[in-house]
């Protein structure tokens, strides 16, 4: 009897002192992990464009801020449309020192090109930062005035009508594609590879529309050479008062979003993953950042945790059917 | 006038000590970094821009400005000394720079190189200055078919620079526009050579091809001969280490020649300072009453193109500042870097930021002064390389070639590339093909082709756009004119010879 009964305390002892070694353990498992040597994020464009200037206006920011205790540093990659920039973050499995700034072209061409072989599956996802607005621009002496115009304009003449963007799986594209099915009109689209060459071919009226960040429409509209006809964002964007979104106009159109967001390699432990996530939600809290979203004519959007993976998914398929009803070669 | 107001306003800006001391800074790094392979001024302003947010942005944006237009000064240095191009617009230099300096002429090169270079840069910001805004205008009437038709123009210089062989030439071309046409299409989202491999899709570096061919495969040339290797020819006496009055008076058209077409060309938005360097070499080849002799080592075949890049920084600044478009990668960063200081550039910035667009322009005067001082005591210093016996030349030459291609693109597939187009300039250099068209068509090829396939979406296919506007028919004809020229000489010199046979 007397046997048992320490056997029994023995045991609860025994448990006991199991219990707080493995709490003191994972105590200290997580305990937080901050990085200790400089941090690369990698972009796909080239000094200048439009994911390297985020880039480091975030390491600004974040410098600012005092919420990173290292320094962050932009690696550029540029080629094939984010392939070579995936290509190389897949290459980095498990490494806590890398991360990667994306748009949606990360997702666009896994869909169209064999080659780029890197999904955003092959990727951990950390936190969806913008979202992108744009508008249609037409030249100030341009005779459409209204979105309604332009459409009639290009159903009176088919195929007539010109539009300068970026390359075949770019959002400009895609739009144009899902508003000529939607409207049954038809006209064409010239790529460019630079944001500066689509202006001026718009402003030496080369052609006659463009799809344009509100920011970079901003100049060229104060000083009197282009107008806007409608507007695409999910929330109406401040400085654009009077001009309706496409649904407004009469078009609801709706394509999958631009967006901006920040991933890891895959393989990288789970505290490491909430460190990331940590910094990104307390960077979208601060006033510079609000203030860079506002002078950026930005959305925001932040979004993490289990949403984000779907979020990314339904814009994939929607892509991927998006292609098809074009006639763009799907791989994937 | 309002110019000379502004210009007032301008130097009131710049000469300040501080702006001062950001224009020296400024052309000091910009001359590192063009002397340095591999690294070129996007890179270095983009690692910089942090650092500016702390400055006042009219001496932070001198700064910059100051790293684009000096690295084009630096970028003749290695081209000249050891065929390794600094810069992709550098790449001209390399044709006579390199083939003076083997004629122990490597002083004048580098001295004449630094003067044409602070003749360009200045005639560039002059004319930035006074005919910017309506330049800009009339350069937006420029798009897709004639930037087509400026590049066959450029593709006809083949002409020029084929040497002995024409048919040798033109498929070195071919085999440049192949390699051009390697990468991810921008049209169709499709991939085209890249023999699956993940590597390739963002197309080969110009600058791997460039280095390879030329310095790579030099080397390698120059390892199989069995004698031991003859230095370079130093040039001996001060007096041979600057260009003579003879040797100014023949680059009088050169000087222009630079600073017109490569201010012009410039203004272009999307044309390069390749291309102005190698139009300029072409048209100076084309006028010269010695052309056969370019290639072998004639100051006007290194004057003229590096003037041209000099002139092109002061051009490429005309469409960023009246109209806020950038027309290349530096620019494109320059305007980031204006954007996020809080300026706004576009058609209104001149009036409304007087004291940036003014201050800028002062300072350029100033950097290409200080750049022309730095420049010319250097050439002393660096001529001092070619002291260097072969055995120790060679490799420094393949080490800062591998230097500066790993530094540009961070893989070592690049350095494998690197070789493979080492061994091929080798074998062209054995089976004397001409390697100045090869880099022409990977230069223009790119460029080419969009513009032809854009011109015909603007058209909905219909070809005749090209000769129905008329700047694009204008530069066709001359482009016609320049490949039949040559071929009715020959058929009269048959004729003649014939008729001497004859009679």
């Amino acid at each position: 009897m007397k046997n048992n009964r320490r056997n029994k305390m023995m045991r609860y002892a025994r448990i006991i002192a199991m219990a707080l070694v493995s709490t003191f353990i994972s105590g200290v498992a997580c305990a937080q992990w901050k990085p200790s040597k400089p941090i690369d994020l990698v972009v796909h464009t080239g000094p200048g464009g439009g994911s390297d200037v985020l880039a480091r206006s975030i390491a600004v920011m974040l410098e600012k801020e005092k919420l990173l205790p290292v320094r962050l540093q932009v690696v550029n990659k540029t080629g094939g449309n984010a392939a070579v920039a995936a290509a190389y973050l897949a290459d980095k499995k498990g490494d806590t020192n890398t991360i990667g700034l994306i748009t949606s072209v990360w997702i666009a061409t896994p869909l169209t090109s064999s080659e780029a072989k890197v999904t955003l599956r092959d990727l951990t996802p950390i936190a969806r930062l913008v979202l992108e607005p744009a508008v249609f621009a037409v030249r100030a002496d341009s005779p459409f005035k209204t979105m309604h115009d332009f459409i009639e304009a290009a159903r009176a003449n088919p195929g007539k009508l010109k539009q300068s963007g970026g390359s075949l799986t770019s959002r400009d594209s895609i739009m144009r594609q899902a508003l000529q099915q939607h409207t049954g009109t038809k006209w064409a689209f010239v790529s460019f590879q630079g944001g500066g060459e689509r202006v001026a071919a718009l402003l030496g009226g080369h052609v006659d529309m463009m799809i344009i960040e509100p920011q970079e429409a901003g100049e060229h509209i104060r000083a009197g050479k282009m107008r806007v006809l409608a507007q695409i964002a999910e929330k109406p964007l401040p400085n654009y008062p009077g001009v309706p979104t496409l649904k407004e106009a009469g078009y609801d159109v709706t394509v999958p979003p631009q967006i901006r967001a920040v991933v890891a390699p895959s393989g990288v432990p789970k505290e490491v993953v909430a460190y990331w996530e940590e910094l990104f939600s307390k960077l979208h809290n601060t006033a510079s950042w609000h203030k860079y979203v506002a002078d950026n004519q930005l959305e925001e959007g932040f979004l993490t945790g289990a949403e984000l993976p779907k979020s990314i998914d339904r814009i994939e398929d929607e892509l991927r059917t998006q292609f098809q009803h074009a006639g763009v070669a799907t791989v994937r | 006038m309002d110019v000379i107001n502004g210009l007032m306003q301008g130097f009131a800006v710049a000469m300040t000590p501080t702006a001062l001391a950001m224009c020296f800074i400024g052309v000091l790094l910009g001359t590192v970094v063009g002397v340095l392979p591999g690294l070129g001024p996007p890179a270095t302003i983009a690692m910089l821009l942090p650092l500016t947010f702390k400055m006042e942005p009219t001496g932070a944006m001198i700064m910059l400005a100051g790293i684009y237009y000096g690295a084009k000064y630096g970028g003749s240095t290695t081209s000249i000394l050891l065929n390794v191009p600094g810069e992709s617009a550098s790449v001209v230099t390399c044709l006579d720079g390199y083939q003076m300096a083997r004629n122990g002429r490597a002083g004048p090169a580098l001295g004449i190189s630094a003067i044409a270079s602070f003749i360009a840069g200045t005639f560039g910001v002059v004319a930035l200055m006074l005919v910017a805004p309506p330049l800009a205008k009339l350069s937006l009437a420029f798009s897709s078919p004639e930037y087509f038709a400026l590049m066959v123009l450029g593709l006809a210089m083949v002409v020029l620079l084929a040497g002995e062989s024409l048919t040798k030439a033109i498929l070195a071309m071919l085999v440049g526009l192949w390699i051009a046409s390697m990468g991810t299409d921008l049209f169709s989202a499709t991939s085209r050579f890249t023999f699956g491999m993940t590597n390739l899709l963002g197309g080969i570096d110009f600058v791997v091809v460039a280095i390879g061919i030329f310095a790579v495969g030099e080397v390698m040339a120059n390892m199989e001969s069995s004698e031991p290797a003859e230095m370079l020819p130093l040039p001996k006496g001060l007096r041979n280490l600057m260009p003579t009055w003879q040797d100014m008076k023949d680059c009088r058209f050169a000087f222009v020649n630079g600073s017109v077409l490569g201010f012009l060309i410039g203004v272009l938005p999307g044309a390069g300072s390749t291309i102005a360097s190698f139009l300029s070499y072409g048209v100076e080849k084309a006028v010269s009453k010695h052309p056969e002799k370019f290639g072998t080592g004639v100051i006007e075949g290194v004057a003229a193109p590096e003037g041209a890049n000099n002139a092109e920084t002061g051009g490429a600044l005309v469409p960023l500042l009246t109209l806020g478009i950038p027309g290349s990668g530096t620019t494109a960063i320059l305007l980031a870097a204006l954007v996020l200081w809080g300026f706004k550039p576009g058609p209104l910035f001149i009036e409304e930021s007087p004291a940036m667009f003014w201050g800028l322009v002062a300072s350029m005067y100033i950097g290409n002064v200080m750049l022309l001082i730095l420049n010319l005591p250097l050439v002393s210093v660096f001529a001092q390389l070619l002291k260097l016996p072969g055995y120790a030349m060679y490799p420094l030459i393949l080490g800062v070639s591998m230097i500066g291609v790993y530094t540009a693109s961070s893989s070592l597939f690049d350095l494998g590339l690197l070789t493979l187009f080492g061994l091929m300039g080798y074998a062209m250099r054995k089976l004397h093909f001409p390697t100045g068209p090869l880099v022409l068509g990977l230069v223009l090829g790119d460029g080419m082709e969009k513009a032809l396939r854009q011109s015909l979406m603007m058209s909905q296919g219909d070809i005749a756009i090209l000769w129905q506007r008329p700047i694009p028919a204008v530069l066709l004809a001359i482009a016609v004119l320049l490949l039949v020229v040559p071929l009715f000489k020959k058929f009269n010199a048959m004729r003649v010879q014939v008729i001497d046979q004859e009679a």
